[in-house]
């Protein structure tokens, strides 16, 4: 103890930090800590001044006032007075825009795929806590801050849930490693106990049967036999332990979600809409679509504006025209007439091989049907 | 003498050997071939260091690899020590080759100890040194100097760079004296040549700290190759080494000294903007890219490095809300400002670094990731900032290094936050200790890069405990006995005092005036029979303190007195050196001296008590720590959580390591005797726990004793020992000459043979010399010729 009383430090004074002069005198009343140790310090976020808690008191009861303290002309509200976390005010004064500055801009690393974007766009969000922090460029500021909220609601509020989440779950986290320890630690107590008290249990026992008159020597063997066994038991479920241990570590670490930036996922070119389910009509094997026909149907209609007006597109009507004028050539009805046969062959073989699966077989055979034969309709060109 | 290990040729620079050198000698050898780590126990002043020197450099030169060899001691004079072996070695191997090898030896220690210039070495305190080395030497002084600023520079650096880089300093063994004579003479500075020459040294040898603490290792040790052969001597303490090496203590001045440091820095970067924003801007661009300082000319200079982190962490960029200098110097502020909030709390807080990580979210927004590169972002902006007194920031960094550990390990720290230094205390003096309790944190980088580590001490039982402890596998642990050609140690527990109470120190009985009236006739009866020298060992000061006032209250000092001069240690260093010098006097002349000191403290540690300066230890007590310290519990629930070590078990094992290292004080070697009393009823449980050699010595009747059965049996073994004892009559049992060995290795040849017939040997066991085969054959031949021998001896000196 002598050494390690040695090793500190002496304090000079009580609170070296505090009593740097003034800050320990209220500046309205000019009562000190001195002469008044129960003194305590409010501040208010409007202008963080400090006051004693009796001139608060005095002079925000009666209503809003304005500051006391020269110069600063903010007016002040009895209730949003509270005592300073920190010593330095400054300090105080970050805290509170940086959980202003915080609760808007709360985006997650998860939500970056790439370092240098989560590391760019907390560098921004710094500088704007900076900025504020030191009211440089506040209107601009105000209005980049603004404007972010404005895009972002609701984002914003679900990493706020999100957050909420994770706070609960670490306390939760927290308190059930606590609880372990606790328990781990009680067991050993047990097994000690325990171990004690089978020694002595064994003691005990083999100076029954010495007095009960056996031979000493067979006695004084068993016993130790017994304890040895007892001890290789107690070893054995020892080792047990740890692997359980051992193993529900492992588990407790898979729960542990590990943060980070956002798994790269990447994007596949979005497949672009294909509302015939992959038949081509495109394949125009048989003509050609040109831009113009010399029709005078088509030619009055294109130059009608009216009809131009409403995205009414003549190419449309031409390209139906003639891919129904061709459909036909792209079937041959033989070729799909043999495979009619099959099929129905190879149902009837299903058939017989399972008659208790028939429903589903014929459900299967229809739907079968109904692919091959959409199968058939590809290319009919 | 020259003698083969299988086919290693190992050159020793003496004509004789002792069989346990060469077990030793053996054992090693099988780790370094196998690659893998090792414990091992040799008794202390059977010569140790250079069997360790001699085996390992010839297979150096033997081996194609030439695996260089880095030898980590604790004390400079340990150091000094095993360079001088070092320098024997190399010249007999010398003699013996017919020609020089090539070969470098050197020695590291701090700048204090090397600097040479003239103004500079002056200084008193070490970290100042340091401090106004770099600013003479630092990297950008130089290149204002180019720039034709009016900076001063050291010319002893300087003088450096116009050496070619590879071959600053000749061949051979410098120990420190020769480095600076040498620097003197040539105008070089040794410390940056012993810096800059370790990537061509064959043999490095240094204090633990260059390789075991974090914020030094990175800057000393990152050149070194994975091959090489780690050595740690006098190990028995490297798992305090290590924690102390990671944990952090706060103090409410230290707070102020680091705001202080923030401003500062704040001012000078408000400075620098005004004349040379560049410098920031090019700073930041290299953050915002995540470039990391490449520069390693420079590094050897830098200011701090940074805690043990992990590889991954440091490739990662530096995060964007600190990469502004301003940013990060307002992210200080408020870290610091937090702190200071915390210490004003009256009550003891004990908490983990993730509870400790989200009460600091809420309150100020601080992440834990920004916080983890704290120490790292800080060591970039000083280099910027060039700033060069930096003593001025040791708090700021510590504050920084702070933040750093705290975020990175969740598990294996704790924070302890005492505001009153004792129970009593009503005046708030807060101290915060950020305290590591995994001793294989610090130490996990060194067993992960070097493949052979090797840990040994006289004192290093129980051996299964350091692998546990410090989290590696061993391929070899081994303890050796002491050979002796007769009884040269007698080791003894006593238990009762004179009128059979029994003697303790622990906690009920401690201040029973019995029990002091007891401990105190034993120090009167041994101050009576003992010649020259006795050190008395304590638990603690202040049980010391307490026994000495009840002494002289019984008159028993003023008995004591009659024979031996009193000395006591004191925590003042000054003090307990002239203290000690004084004890040396007395032991040299009249009638000697005792020394009252304490079990852990600068006595028990590093100082020898050979031949006359110690004829007796009496260890008062089982030197268990102060059990009721918080930073203790903690660290023994966590040895409990993680590694399943039972609280008293490690208190015991912690304990005994303490009473071994100061019962090994007093005898240093073969030819030196001495009596180790214990005194403690509780030791006689504890006595498996006692390396092996102590252990081994100590015999069933004198591990009860009663005072008086103790002083008979110390006279009767100090008049044995008052007999003159020819040194001719230990060879061959307790010294080998060549032809022993050879005898030896015959003998154990034809063993093989038989077993190998017998077919009972495995085939790994028989490939090695198994170091207590050694022993016991050793043993057994004293045995055998104890009787004889010392007959003749007895009637040569009668004739």
């Amino acid at each position: 103890m002598s050494r390690q009383a040695q090793s500190r430090p002496q304090p000079t004074t009580r609170r070296p930090a505090d009593s740097e002069g003034q800050d320990e005198i209220c500046p309205v009343c000019k009562s000190s800590r001195y002469l008044t140790p129960t003194l305590r310090f409010l501040i208010n976020p409007e202008c963080y001044h400090k006051f004693c808690e009796s001139c608060v008191d005095r002079i925000f009861s009666h209503g809003p006032a304005p500051c006391p303290i020269p110069g600063c002309h903010k007016t002040l509200r009895k209730h949003k007075f509270r005592t300073p976390t920190f010593s330095d005010l400054q300090v105080e004064r970050e805290v509170d825009i940086r959980k202003k500055v915080g609760a808007v801009f709360n985006r997650r690393e998860e939500e970056f795929e790439d370092l240098r974007a989560y590391n760019d766009y907390l560098n921004e969000v710094e500088d704007i806590t900076f900025n504020l922090i030191n009211k440089l460029e506040v209107e601009e500021t105000e209005k980049r801050f603004k404007a972010y909220q404005r895009a972002h609601e609701r984002e914003i509020t679900e990493n706020a849930s999100l957050a909420e989440q994770e706070r609960a779950s670490f306390a939760a986290l927290q308190k059930e490693e606590r609880e372990q320890a606790r328990s781990r630690r009680e067991a050993a107590r047990r097994e000690d106990a325990e171990e004690k008290r089978q020694l002595e249990e064994n003691r005990r026992d083999v100076l029954n049967r010495l007095a009960s008159g056996q031979d000493a020597e067979s006695v004084a063997k068993a016993g130790q036999q017994v304890h040895l066994k007892k001890r290789m038991d107690r070893a054995a479920a020892a080792e047990r332990q740890r692997q359980l241990q051992a193993a529900s570590a492992s588990n407790g670490s898979g729960n542990v979600v590990i943060k980070g930036l956002r798994a790269k996922q990447k994007q596949e070119p979005e497949a672009s809409v294909d509302p015939f389910g992959g038949l081509s009509f495109e394949g125009r094997k048989y003509y050609a679509l040109q831009d113009d026909y010399v029709w005078a149907g088509v030619q009055e209609t294109k130059a009608d504006v009216l009809i131009g007006a409403g995205g009414y597109d003549v190419g449309a009507f031409t390209g139906r025209a003639l891919c129904e004028a061709f459909a036909g050539l792209g079937v041959f009805v033989g070729d799909e007439m043999d495979e009619r046969d099959r099929e129905k062959m190879g149902k009837e073989n299903d058939e017989m091989a399972t008659k208790g699966a028939e429903v589903a077989a014929t459900k299967g055979g229809n739907a079968a049907k109904g692919k091959v034969k959409d199968v058939k309709m590809e290319d009919p060109f | 003498m020259k003698f083969w290990i299988e086919d290693l040729p190992v050159l020793f620079p003496y004509p004789r050997i002792y069989p346990e050198q060469y077990a030793y000698m053996c054992d090693l050898k099988r780790t370094l071939d196998a690659g893998g780590h090792c414990v091992l126990e040799m008794p202390s002043g059977t010569g140790k260091t250079v069997s360790l020197l001699s085996l390992i450099v010839a297979y150096q030169q033997h081996y194609p690899e030439h695996r260089k060899l880095i030898y980590c001691s604790r004390t400079m004079s340990e150091i000094e020590k095993a360079l001088a072996e070092l320098k024997a070695l190399m010249k007999y191997r010398t003699d013996q080759l017919g020609q020089e090898e090539e070969f470098r030896g050197l020695g590291l220690t701090s700048r204090k100890n090397l600097c040479l210039h003239p103004s500079v070495k002056r200084e008193k305190s070490g970290s100042v040194v340091d401090a106004r080395c770099r600013s003479l030497t630092a990297g950008f002084v130089k290149e204002k100097k180019e720039r034709g600023e009016d900076v001063d520079l050291c010319i002893y650096h300087d003088n450096l760079d116009l050496l070619e880089p590879h071959n600053l300093i000749p061949p051979g063994v410098w120990t420190l004296d020769g480095m600076l004579r040498y620097g003197e003479q040539q105008k070089q500075c040794p410390y940056f040549t012993a810096r800059r020459m370790m990537p061509f040294c064959n043999v490095i040898i240094y204090s633990y700290h260059y390789l075991l603490d974090p914020k030094i290792a990175e800057r000393v040790s990152k050149e070194l190759s994975k091959d090489c052969i780690v050595v740690f001597d006098e190990a028995h303490n490297i798992d305090n080494v290590c924690i102390e090496s990671l944990s952090i203590d706060l103090t409410e001045d230290s707070l102020r000294k680091a705001a202080r440091g923030a401003n500062n820095l704040e001012k000078k970067i408000s400075e620098m903007k005004s004349t040379d924003a560049d410098k920031l801007q090019s700073e930041y661009a290299k953050l915002v890219e995540g470039l990391r300082e490449a520069d390693t000319a420079r590094d050897e200079e830098a200011f701090v490095s940074n805690p043990a982190l992990p590889d991954d962490l440091l490739k990662e960029a530096v995060p964007g809300n600190i990469r502004r200098a301003e940013h990060f110097t307002a992210f200080l502020k408020r870290f610091i400002e937090y702190l200071k909030t915390r210490m004003k709390v009256l009550h003891v807080i004990s908490e983990t670094p993730p509870s400790f990580l989200q009460h600091l979210k809420e309150l100020t927004f601080i992440e834990k990731k920004p916080l983890r590169f704290c120490a790292e972002r800080l060591t970039s902006l000083v280099r910027t900032l060039e700033l060069t007194n930096i003593e001025d920031f040791q708090p700021l960094q510590e504050v920084a290094s702070f933040a750093t550990l705290v975020a990175t390990y969740d598990t294996g720290f704790l924070l302890i936050l005492e505001p009153f230094e004792s129970d009593t205390a009503t005046v708030p003096n807060p101290i915060m200790h950020f305290t590591c309790l995994d001793a294989a944190i610090a130490i996990k980088p060194v067993f992960d890069r070097f493949s052979s580590v090797i840990i040994t001490s006289g004192t290093i039982s129980p051996l299964e405990m350091y692998p546990n402890l410090l989290g590696f596998t061993t391929v070899v642990e081994e303890s050796y006995a002491m050979t002796l050609a007769r009884r040269s140690f007698l080791p003894m527990i006593v238990t009762r005092g004179s009128d059979q109470g029994q003697i303790s120190s622990g906690f009920q009985t401690r201040n029973d005036p019995a029990n002091v009236r007891n401990y105190g006739n034993l120090l009167i009866e041994f101050s009576k029979l003992t010649p020259d020298g006795i050190v008395v060992f304590f638990p603690s000061y202040l049980y010391m303190e307490s026994v000495i006032s009840m002494w002289q209250g019984m008159g028993i000092l003023d008995q004591v007195w009659k024979s031996k001069l009193i000395l006591v240690e004191t925590p003042d260093s000054q003090e307990t050196s002239l203290a000690l010098e004084t004890y040396r006097t007395a032991c040299s002349n009249g009638r000697g001296a005792m020394l009252l000191c304490v079990a852990r403290g600068k006595v028990s540690e590093g100082i020898d008590f050979d031949h006359h300066y110690g004829r007796t230890v009496l260890c008062i007590g089982v030197p268990f720590q102060y059990t009721e310290s918080r930073i203790l519990k903690a660290r023994l629930e966590f040895l409990e959580d993680k590694y399943k070590i039972r609280p008293n078990d490690f208190l015991s094992f912690d304990a005994m390591r303490h009473s071994a290292q100061c019962l090994g004080r007093v005898l240093r070697g073969k030819d030196d005797y001495g009596i180790m009393v214990m005194a403690d009823k509780r030791f006689g449980k504890k006595r498996n726990q006692l390396p092996k050699w102590i252990s081994s010595a100590l015999m069933e009747s004198d591990a009860n004793m009663s005072v008086d059965q103790a002083v008979a049996s110390a006279k009767r073994f100090l008049k044995t020992m008052s007999k003159p004892f020819p040194a001719n009559l230990q060879e061959g049992v307790s010294t080998w000459s060549y032809e022993d060995l050879m005898e030896h290795k015959r003998k154990l040849e034809a063993e093989q043979i038989r077993e190998e017939k017998n077919g009972e040997v495995n085939g790994n066991m028989n490939g090695h010399v198994h170091g207590d085969q050694v022993m016991a054959e050793a043993q057994a031949a004293e045995e055998d010729m104890e009787d004889s021998d010392l007959d003749a001896a007895m009637m040569e000196i009668d004739a």
